[in-house]
């Protein structure tokens, strides 16, 4: 785990008081928030249940590189932009994996790149066109060897986020470790060297900086870094 | 409605079939809250202007924050689309939407008729009957932009992300603005009579 510094005023903690304060115009406590939960976990399961059936492992249509709307994809980070030497950089695959292994940025450029103009979400609402390049994640799958009881992939960022995805999201053919972005190299603020780009999740989803890739057979208590504040796990497109 | 009976008869009181109150009840309460809730999520991302946009105070959004707001719209989802639908199953086996919305003889009364009466009634069936595609739009472009990747054949439909948004949110004054006129052409139509027999 890498030690985050420490900020003043992060968008953290400013979620973290709008919610509490919204809250407490509306009930006058954090009463809301809680209720919230417990509708949250009366409806999710069924909810997961219904977008894990609606996956589909078709590639959903793609967009003419015409479409591209590059000022639409806003930023967002729950901390800091980790500032990363690609020639330092290296990517592992490990957890319940035959061939548990560690990528350079250069091993990653010599697979296959797949490129794509899809939308991407945000869970705020708005959406943008946006190109990607990069490997598929199930490529890289293919080269760990999930052992058969694999079930879900643990995302780890150098900023200290981290997600985790169901395996078919993970294996889905839009589904890329991406390090191009509008036919550009990737920048630092869009996660470079390497982030998490695919067509059927929301924005929350989709780690930048990811630095290790972890296949297990259980999800664990930590889900993911928005999902823990009570974001839905699953966020399926 | 017998109201103008010459005898001194007491008027038959107007009564409404129970699976229609129910219907009404919970389409009120869940539409309220999808409302409410719809507003916080809104409010993340305004519709108009972005995040530099206009902001609904926080008095009338549900869920605290975003992910809670979340929470209650896609829990009362299911509730408000089941009852629609179970509405709709309803009405159809019935065939009361055959007889209880409005016909070309609504129309036609509004246009002509001399009995303000009748053309009342007519007012009242017409916009209570305009309302359930609307009801209907709110599900169908909700549905796209929960799933516009799995259901992109729906999503197409509304042309870009904007115009789905707006579509979806434009549905929150239509309902504001028909709660309030159809509460009035109820009053119009029937007095407190009528209102009453659809809550009680």
């Amino acid at each position: 785990m890498i030690m985050l510094p420490q900020r003043g005023f992060s968008r953290r903690k400013l979620l973290q008081w709008s919610g509490l304060s919204g809250a407490s115009l509306l009930l006058g406590g954090c009463g809301t928030n809680l209720l919230s939960n417990q509708v949250g976990q009366i409806s999710e399961p069924l909810n997961q249940s219904l977008e894990s059936l609606m996956l589909s492992q078709r590639p959903v249509p793609e967009y003419p590189v015409s479409a591209i709307e590059p000022d639409k994809l806003l930023i967002n980070t729950f901390d800091f932009t980790p500032q990363i030497d690609p020639a330092q950089f290296s990517l592992t695959l490990d957890g319940d994996v035959n061939r548990p292994m560690q990528l350079s940025f250069a091993d990653l450029q010599k697979l296959p790149l797949t490129s794509m103009v899809i939308q991407h979400v945000c869970v705020e609402g708005w959406a943008a066109i946006v190109q990607w390049g990069g490997v598929r994640l199930r490529d890289l799958i293919a080269l760990a060897q999930p052992k058969p009881g694999v079930r879900y992939v643990y995302f780890q960022s150098a900023d200290g986020y981290y997600e985790s995805w169901d395996l078919a999201s993970s294996l889905h053919p839009q589904t890329l470790m991406a390090y191009q972005k509008n036919g550009q190299p990737l920048s630092a603020e869009n996660g470079a060297p390497l982030r998490l780009a695919s067509p059927v999740k929301l924005g929350y989803k989709q780690s930048k900086w990811v630095t290790q890739i972890t296949f297990v057979n259980q999800l664990m208590p930590m889900k993911g870094y928005w999902e823990d504040q009570g974001y839905e796990w699953f966020g399926g497109l | 409605m017998t109201a103008s009976t010459p005898s001194k008869r007491k008027a038959k009181l107007p009564s409404q079939a129970f699976l229609a109150k129910a219907f009404h009840w919970i389409n009120i309460i869940s539409l309220l809250l999808m409302l409410t809730s719809g507003l916080q999520i809104y409010n993340a991302n305004p519709v108009f202007g972005g995040r530099g946009g206009w902001h609904f105070p926080p008095f009338l959004t549900l869920g605290g924050w975003l992910a809670g707001g979340r929470d209650w719209h896609f829990a009362f989802m299911w509730v408000y689309s089941l009852n629609l639908l179970g509405y709709g199953i309803y009405i159809f086996v019935t065939r009361r939407w055959q007889h209880r919305f409005a016909s070309g003889g609504d129309l036609k009364a509004v246009q002509v008729s001399q009995n303000e009466k009748r053309k009342n009634y007519a007012w009242h069936r017409l916009v209570y009957t305009a309302i359930i595609p609307i009801l209907l739009l709110a599900i169908v472009s909700g549905l796209s932009m929960y799933k516009p990747a799995q259901l992109h054949w729906l999503s197409g439909l509304f042309g870009n992300w904007q115009n789905l948004r707006v579509v979806h949110f434009i549905t929150v004054p239509i309902v504001l603005l028909f709660t309030l006129v159809h509460s009035l052409l109820a009053l119009k139509a029937g007095s407190f009579r009528l209102v009453k027999s659809m809550f009680l």
